[in-house]
């Protein structure tokens, strides 16, 4: 893995990284990516099995209820007449 | 029991091992007659009364308005909480180096490793007798400590334990499990925290856990993992199986299991991509570290905060994941691995028609020591995992058990069992545990 | 000009997809919990009405409905989004390749599938510098969204197309205006090569006023020889304008992966357990069809009420249709509002009868049509006992519980507290009926409710 593909991985992900690390980064990973490469000899096929036992049909009933005070939460976070902060958009 | 725990008594081995990361205020359960029952939770199990920082300063005082189930199970037994444990951040480790509040150090030797990510639990249960540690595995963090430590570590089958309260690694590899140096505790314990629970769906399928009724009367152990195994390890497994064979009168045979080629690769893929999207939701909003400035972008504002916060292996870990799910990669990787584990799943029933558990090494050497730890590249750290892999990933139930010492540390052996078969478990640490001496340090304060 | 939607519509669930918090709040962050906020350790858990109705909504767009679904996370940063991941459907949307009738043309349905919907975000502060504060009453409720191929081909088939599928999904799982009201839809549109989207346009008239500036932006830059470039722009509801979305112009990678938490779901057996509905704008097809009348009018009968629709045909089977349609038009629609509380079967066979009697020549028509003015005022027609006596008794007795539900507590311990419901009928019938009949009708009405 090369540095400027370090940087774009870093961008989606919303990690800032110095030079250094960047460079760090680049050659751990590349090592562990190598590594990586013996699935490419295992077999293939289409699974979305998601969890290594199954789970279907666990549903809820529609019966709304709140376990929890939501003013504790609300009191928890970073508000301002009753609606969360939250930093610039453009 | 011997003399009790009492509060000063566990400040001291604390102040020596680090094992907690924080305390109860409240200790005095401990001084009752008779001594109340007590346990920890890993600092990624969320209980009230307690931060919940999962080894990491990006959730420094965040304090839970909820308490999860097994935690709130255990209370409702009748045990008392006394902390949470240290661990690797997010579980991101295997010798609880990368904890961001207190590197635990080992019972036996204190310049070695406990272990991890579950590292604080293991030596909790190690120092404390007749404690319970709640610990948590994924890819293995809870074998790997208790064979560091010498202790009992139960994994149970993956969707035993509800995971409401948990604070995620990955969704469909964490399991929480019991670590302590007596066998009949697990006993006691394991009903406790297990059961549905309608708040964690994966906790919902699973049939009525039995204690009893299955004997364990053949092993298999698979030729790939005894090699690369340290002289030691290899030592003493090779003594335990011929204990095993003479005084529990099991029979021992060697199998192949080739798809375990495949499971390291297969569960750091998943793990990392289930990961780096459970770890997107810290960014200095709504809980925990608050960090940067509202009036900055709010790329720029989630970018600061993760970065400053987040660990070294942390970032690693997110950037691997991120990279296995991108467009043009996830074939490569995040849906082979899914495929992979199928495979390995298979290949565990495969085994289980002819043998009731399959038995390797817990960790291929002992606990090293720090400077070795510090010297080793992050690839070597993630390959010393390749015992405890391929059971987390297939998330078949596991017992670690001490059975031997080398140089005075321990080194454990790690049992595999059917989806669901647990009892087979708890019959073998039963029988291990009348046939094996465990040998705990004198807890030095 | 090509024409394709995503609408996005909040299904009228009590609680919401992922959690058991109120889908309606009477503050800002007061139906929160620390699932729909992503706090960590939290589960979600999926809300078995919101999957029913999202089978229920492919099924009626004729989409091939999936045997089995899952669920996906797509990640992407916004301060909207609290756990900075959607759970959505990627690649298992509930339905494909389906097709909606509308005005006459078939519009494709690629896709319908199940997401949450994240928080609310107010822009505060100068244009270019705004802060945002954000309400998660929203984050966790139900969508569905439905995308269409681009077989709109205008601005007002656009608008048209969305109006009628409102209509028939308000049948289908029971949305309301206000849920309408907050439709809100991706336009792709354009008029020459490159496609334009303009995300996140909330409610008709702005989905109409987006795309008709769209429309003449696209051709005025074509006419003067410039070229429309692909992207994704924002409406300016204000000022009603589209512009480029600047601030989202980061290119994400969602990087899909399965949410292991919620497993799959067994949604073939879902549909086909669900009984098959008629929803209004195809029963005034089948109508039009079926009796050989005008579709508009037909139309105009199932948009004030499938009630008003059963009447009709009760009468198109008993005299000829065009004089049933003329008689539901005209004096059962001027009476409507008075008359639909009354309906039952039997209050039904009597209205019929009295445009049977004028059918058939035995009575004229204005006496039809007091007779039916006598019906729908709760009294009988002729010195012959009807049907319409009793309903308007029930009526009366049901408002009144309806507005008194406490009536029916107290009754358990206190048979008196129904002297109030007695009370209150003899003083409203005007002595229509006699008492006895009054404490037994109360009394059914009380024992029902209770049990």
């Amino acid at each position: 893995m090369d540095v400027e593909t370090v940087r774009k991985v870093a961008k989606v992900a919303r990690l800032r990284l110095s030079p250094n690390e960047e460079a760090q980064f680049a050659r751990d990973l590349e090592e562990v990516l190598n590594y990586f490469s013996i699935l490419d000899q295992a077999p293939s096929f289409e699974t979305h099995d998601f969890n290594p036992v199954l789970i279907s049909d666990i549903l809820r009933e529609d019966v709304p209820g709140q376990d929890i005070e939501p003013e504790i939460l609300k009191g928890s976070m970073d508000t301002y007449q009753d609606m969360v902060r939250g930093p610039k958009l453009s | 029991m011997s003399c009790g725990l009492s509060p000063e008594k566990l400040v001291r081995l604390n102040d020596r091992h680090h094992m907690f990361a924080e305390l109860s205020s409240d200790l005095s359960a401990l001084q009752e007659y008779p001594p109340r029952l007590h346990f920890s939770a890993k600092d990624n199990l969320c209980a009230q009364g307690f931060q919940a920082r999962a080894g990491s300063r990006i959730l420094e005082g965040y304090r839970p308005p909820f308490d999860a189930t097994a935690v709130a199970r255990m209370r409702s037994a009748g045990r008392a909480l006394i902390g949470k444990t240290n661990m690797d951040e997010f579980g991101f480790g295997t010798f609880c180096t990368n904890s961001g509040f207190g590197v635990p150090r080992n019972p036996f030797e204190i310049g070695r490793s406990c272990g991890g990510s579950s590292g604080g639990a293991a030596a909790a249960a190690c120092l404390l007798e007749g404690h319970m540690a709640l610990g948590v595995s994924t890819g293995g963090s809870i074998s790997c400590p208790a064979s560091f430590c010498g202790v009992l570590g139960l994994t149970p089958t993956y969707g035993r334990v509800s995971r409401y309260g948990l604070i995620d690694y990955a969704n469909s590899l964490d399991k929480i499990g019991l670590l302590t140096r007596d066998a009949k505790d697990i006993r006691t314990c394991l009903p406790i925290i297990s059961g549905p629970d309608p708040k964690d769906p994966t906790s919902c399928v699973q049939p009525p856990l039995a204690l009893d009724g299955r004997h364990v009367a053949q092993v298999a152990v698979p030729e790939e993992a005894i090699k690369n195994l340290s002289t030691g390890v290899e030592e003493e497994f090779r003594k335990a199986l011929k204990l095993l064979e003479d005084q529990l009168g099991i029979e021992v045979r060697s199998v192949s299991m080739p798809s375990l080629q495949y499971a390291l690769s297969a569960y750091y893929v998943l793990a990392t991509s289930e990961a780096s999207t459970n770890l997107a939701r810290y960014c200095g909003m709504r809980f925990g570290v608050k960090g940067g400035s509202i009036s900055q972008h709010f790329n720029d504002f989630f970018s600061e905060t993760r970065s400053a916060f987040f660990g070294t292996e942390a970032k690693r870990r997110i950037l691997l994941g991120t990279y296995a799910r991108m467009v043009g990669f996830r074939d490569r990787y995040y849906m082979k691995a899914l495929a992979v584990r199928q495979l390995i799943i298979s290949e565990y029933n495969r085994i289980f028609q002819d043998s009731d558990l399959v038995l390797t090494p817990s960790m291929p050497f002992v606990a090293p020591k720090f400077g070795e730890i510090e010297r080793m590249k992050p690839l070597e750290v993630y390959q010393a995992d390749y015992l405890t892999v391929p059971a987390n990933l297939a998330g078949t139930p596991h017992l670690s058990l001490p059975c031997g010492y080398h140089e005075g540390m321990p080194v454990g052996m790690q049992f595999v069992a059917p989806h669901w078969e647990e009892r087979l478990l708890l019959d073998i640490a039963d029988r291990w545990s009348c046939a094996f001496s465990y040998q705990f340090p004198e807890a030095e304060e | 000009m090509k024409i394709g939607l995503e609408v996005h519509v909040q299904l009228p669930t009590r609680s919401k997809l992922f959690c058991s918090c109120p889908t309606t709040a009477e503050s800002p962050n007061s139906a929160i919990c620390p699932t729909c906020l992503g706090f960590p350790g939290s589960r979600p858990i999926l809300n078995r009405r919101a999957l029913e109705m999202g089978v229920a909504i492919a099924q009626f767009l004729q989409c091939q409905i999936a045997d089995e679904v899952w669920f996906s996370r797509k990640t992407y940063f916004y301060p909207d989004l609290p756990k900075n991941f959607q759970i959505t459907q990627y690649d298992s949307p509930v339905g494909v390749n389906g097709s909606c009738l509308v005005g006459g043309r078939s519009i494709g349905i690629w896709r319908v599938h199940i997401e949450e919907d994240p928080g609310r975000i107010k822009r505060v502060g100068k244009s270019g510098e705004e802060v945002s504060l954000i309400d998660y009453n929203r984050s966790g409720i139900p969508l569905v969204e439905i995308v269409t191929a681009p077989d709109l081909t205008s601005p007002e088939e656009a608008r048209a197309f969305l109006t009628e599928l409102l209509v028939e999904l308000r049948h289908i799982i029971g949305t309301s205006a206000s849920d309408e009201q907050s439709v809100r839809v991706d336009a792709n549109l354009s008029v020459g090569q490159e496609r334009v989207e303009v995300k996140n346009v909330q409610g008709l008239r702005n989905l109409e006023r987006a795309l008709k500036f769209e429309a003449s932006r696209q051709t005025k830059m074509l006419e003067a020889g410039m070229k429309v470039i692909r992207e994704t722009r924002r409406f300016d509801e204000e000022r009603k304008v589209t512009h480029s979305a600047r601030e989202k112009e980061f290119e994400e990678d969602y990087g899909y992966i399965g949410e292991p938490d919620l497993g799959t779901f067994d949604v073939g057996s879902i549909a086909r357990s669900l009984k098959p509905i008629e929803t209004p704008l195809r029963r005034a097809q089948r109508m039009a069809g079926h009796y050989m009348v005008d579709f508009e009018k037909c139309k105009q009968i199932v948009l004030t009420s499938m009630a008003m629709a059963d009447l009709f045909e009760a009468l198109a089977e008993r005299v000829d249709p065009e004089m049933a349609m003329n008689w539901t038009l005209g004096p059962i629609s001027s009476n409507w509002n008075t008359l639909l509380p009354l309906l039952n079967p039997p209050v039904t066979l009597d209205i019929v009868t009295v445009v049977k009697h004028v059918a058939d020549r035995e009575i004229t028509d204005s006496e039809g049509r007091r007779r039916i003015g006598a019906i729908a005022a709760g009294e009988c027609p002729t010195d012959i006992s009807c049907a319409v006596q009793d309903s308007l008794l029930d009526s009366i007795i049901s408002k009144y519980l309806d507005e008194n539900p406490q009536v029916v507590k107290d009754y358990t311990t206190n048979p008196r507290a129904a002297n109030s419901a007695i009370g209150h009928v003899m003083k409203t019938a005007q002595g229509k009926y006699n008492s006895q009949e009054v404490v037994e009708a109360v009394k059914k009405e009380i024992e029902k409710r209770k049990g």
